[in-house]
């Protein structure tokens, strides 16, 4: 088995279909921050054994929705079976924006990497934000 | 005639963004040699953060059986960091390091000192590993 730090160097349990605990990211996330000028809320939505993300953004005007998009699944660690964060690209032709999550307390850790094409002449730029899970209890 | 400025969050309309200084915001705090804070890692032993021109390299150390295990040095993409924790204004590097067998997706900042690397490890082989997420701190060597 080939790996680049001894922590890889498992024996995994072998895959079923639909395998992996995915209920860790499902639901509605919320910005903990009521004053972002980035992405307000995240909802994740799981159909089988994949999930999508619909983003919606705050803009000048009122919020964005930036669609729907299936999201790549990361779990705790190479032999665990429980989510543990995600990633996606959302292209919208003038810029292109990672998103990588992880989550830490409960909470998801998301960065996004926001890269500019053609000829803008921003900046590309890093952005990290904390999404709490709405949970309806109190 | 006008141009328009395209978006998809108020954010993208930083001014700061259009700012050619903001290329090399405190680009000096990512340079050097740091090492993992935890000293029985399995992981990320250390990295190295090197300047070439307008680039940055990234060089890692994972842990191995016999010793450590030279990864790619490889180039990363500079981001302006505008809102990182306390007000501080930074560079962050995001870096995919290529193996054939793995692929690792990561993004590395600087905060309050200390390096922080998140990394989305993706296994392309056929030994039915769970792709995952592992983040690491790492202080810098005198």
């Amino acid at each position: 088995m080939q790996f680049a730090q001894i922590r890889d160097r498992v024996i995994a349990e072998p895959k079923s279909a639909g395998a992996g605990n995915l209920s860790t990211l499902a639901g509605v996330w919320v910005n903990s921050n009521p004053e972002t000028t980035g992405i307000t809320r995240m909802v994740i939505t799981q159909s089988g054994s994949q999930l999508s993300l619909q983003v919606y953004a705050i803009g000048p005007e009122g919020l964005i929705d930036w669609g729907s998009v299936d999201i790549d699944v990361f779990n705790a660690t190479p032999a665990s079976q429980v989510a543990a964060g995600f990633t996606c690209l959302y292209d919208f032709g003038f810029v292109e924006t990672r998103l990588q999550a992880m989550i830490l307390k409960g909470l998801i850790v998301l960065a996004q990497i926001h890269k500019f094409k053609g000829g803008d002449n921003r900046v590309d730029y890093f952005v990290r934000e904390y999404f709490a899970l709405e949970h309806g209890r109190y | 005639m006008t141009q328009t400025t395209e978006f998809k969050l108020s954010g993208q309309l930083d001014p700061a963004l259009s700012d050619p200084a903001t290329r090399t915001l405190q680009a000096d705090k990512l340079i050097g040699r740091w090492l993992n804070t935890n000293p029985e890692t399995q992981g990320v032993a250390e990295i190295i953060i090197e300047r070439a021109g307008e680039s940055f390299l990234v060089g890692v150390l994972g842990v191995g059986e016999d010793g450590l295990i030279t990864w790619p040095q490889t180039k990363a993409t500079a981001l302006a960091n505008l809102e990182e924790e306390a007000g501080q204004r930074a560079l962050a590097l995001a870096v995919d390091f290529d193996f054939g067998f793995m692929r690792a997706e990561t993004y590395l900042r600087v905060n309050k000192g200390v390096l922080v690397i998140v990394a989305y490890y993706i296994f392309l082989d056929d030994s039915r590993r769970s792709n995952y997420v592992n983040r690491e701190f790492f202080y810098r060597h005198a």
